[in-house]
């Protein structure tokens, strides 16, 4: 498929399942499960810098117009496409990325996905909850909320690759 | 000049990443008001047309709960209509009409989407601009407090609980009558902190809170939850109070908003207070 269009589906998608059912999974001790930054994660390889970081603005926003957050979800997508680039170079395999066609866990591997994908999860979820409540007092609370949100994130991110991207080395 | 064009473009990707953030957290920390335009909440057409659809089927799974509880006010309200116990002479009626004004009014309003568990939580209910709901305004449910009007749509409204950062709503004892300010720390949607109140007057455990009627938004006396623990901070003469709060923001459904008839000559009456002099010169 076209990765436009594939792109702008799952554009749409992410939005309206954070939106309507994340958004109202609180099961307490601030656990929030976001599923946005896999579409940040998921974005093709070739994208610059610049167009990754103004389209997750973009997202970012439309995420914050359905959670009554004002840019703070903008904020973190931002700085999640910010440190995109960075972390898969570190993490680039020995012959480049330029065989890989797209960003999941068939086409990488496991080990890859773990650590490039918790790193940027990590980042983000450390940004948006420091920024959230922005007081030095709430430290502790702030760090009860990173540790079980980026777990939670990260095995919810795993399933949705698992049951929706389909795994096309086996096809091949 | 060509330094400046080769340092732009070495530079460009973080130039565009400071750009995006500044421009995303002056709009959080409300130092520019760009996303805070309805059109990015909950408040506008898009999202809250979405809201309410989802609602119609969300709130099928509270009905029953739902229904016990308006049963419940019903009763209520109906032991409170003499009118229909008793037949009272016409001459009463006009006494009453003449010494009571009624000063606030109510309007009903479901709720379409709601939060307890971020710093600051909103909740979306399904009247607005249209109908006449106004900034500022206060919000109840039957069983309590619940907040105030922050933004306002055509049709949706946005309502900042007192569930968030400096909320601060202001509250007194039922017995005694001292006040405070009700604030958040952000911890349990269910338990709120009372911020304000000296530690000479004797505060016991199950007093009941209530709202002070201070600022206007709510009528004075509107329920809003218990004090569980109480102990006093440290090197400072105040109590650190904790209330369980009256509303359960898990599964509410229904809400008031508050119109205050008098709010115009009680904040202009309140305007003509001099300014503390001795906070400006510090």
């Amino acid at each position: 498929m076209n990765s436009f269009v594939l792109n702008s589906i799952r554009f749409v998608l992410f939005a309206l399942f954070q939106a309507l059912i994340l958004n109202n999974l609180e099961p307490g001790l601030g656990l929030y499960v976001m599923i946005y930054p896999l579409f940040i994660f998921m974005l093709p390889f070739q994208m610059g810098t610049v167009p990754l970081m103004l389209l997750s603005f973009a997202f970012g926003l439309v995420i914050d117009s359905f959670s009554n957050t004002f840019g703070l979800h903008a904020s973190s997508a931002v700085i999640m496409a910010f440190f995109r680039p960075i972390i898969f170079k570190w993490l680039s395999p020995r012959d480049g990325y330029e065989s890989v066609e797209s960003v999941n866990v068939y086409s990488m591997g496991g080990r890859w996905f773990l650590y490039a994908y918790g790193s940027l999860l990590l980042i983000h979820h450390i940004w948006f909850f420091t920024i959230e409540s922005f007081k030095l007092n709430e430290f502790i609370w702030i760090l009860i909320k990173i540790g079980l949100s980026v777990p939670s994130s990260f095995l919810l991110s795993l399933l949705v690759q698992f049951i929706f991207v389909s795994n096309k080395k086996a096809v091949r | 000049m060509r330094n400046l064009i080769a340092f732009f473009k070495r530079f460009q990707i973080f130039l565009v990443f400071v750009l995006l953030q500044v421009a995303a957290l002056s709009a959080y920390i409300r130092y520019s008001e760009f996303a805070r335009l309805q059109v990015f909440s909950s408040a506008s057409q898009i999202n809250g047309r979405l809201f309410e659809m989802r609602n119609s089927v969300a709130k099928h799974f509270n009905l029953e709960g739902t229904n016990r509880k308006l049963e419940l006010e019903n009763a209520r309200l109906r032991e409170k209509l003499k009118l229909s116990n008793y037949k009272i002479d016409r001459e009463l009626i006009q006494i009453e009409d003449t010494n009571y004004q009624q000063q606030y009014l109510y309007m009903a309003a479901s709720v379409i989407n709601n939060t307890y568990d971020k710093r600051n939580n909103y909740m979306t209910i399904d009247i607005g601009k249209n109908h006449g709901i106004q900034k500022g305004w206060g919000v109840i449910s039957s069983k309590g407090v619940v907040g105030i009007v922050h933004l306002v749509g055509e049709s949706y409204s946005v309502v900042k609980t007192i569930l968030s950062k400096n909320i601060n709503v202001d509250v007194s004892m039922r017995d005694g009558g001292a006040f405070g300010l009700l604030k958040w720390d952000g911890i349990n949607p269910k338990i709120c902190q009372i911020s304000g109140i000296s530690n000479d007057i004797s505060i016991k455990k199950f007093t009941k809170v209530i709202t002070r009627g201070g600022s206007g938004i709510y009528p004075k006396g509107i329920p809003v939850g218990v004090i569980t623990k109480r102990k006093s901070i440290e090197g400072k003469p105040l109590w650190d109070l904790q209330v369980r709060i009256a509303e359960d923001f898990r599964t509410i459904q229904h809400v008031y908003v508050i119109k205050n008839v008098m709010l115009d000559e009680l904040r202009e009456l309140e305007g003509k207070i001099p300014p503390d002099k001795e906070e400006d010169e510090l």
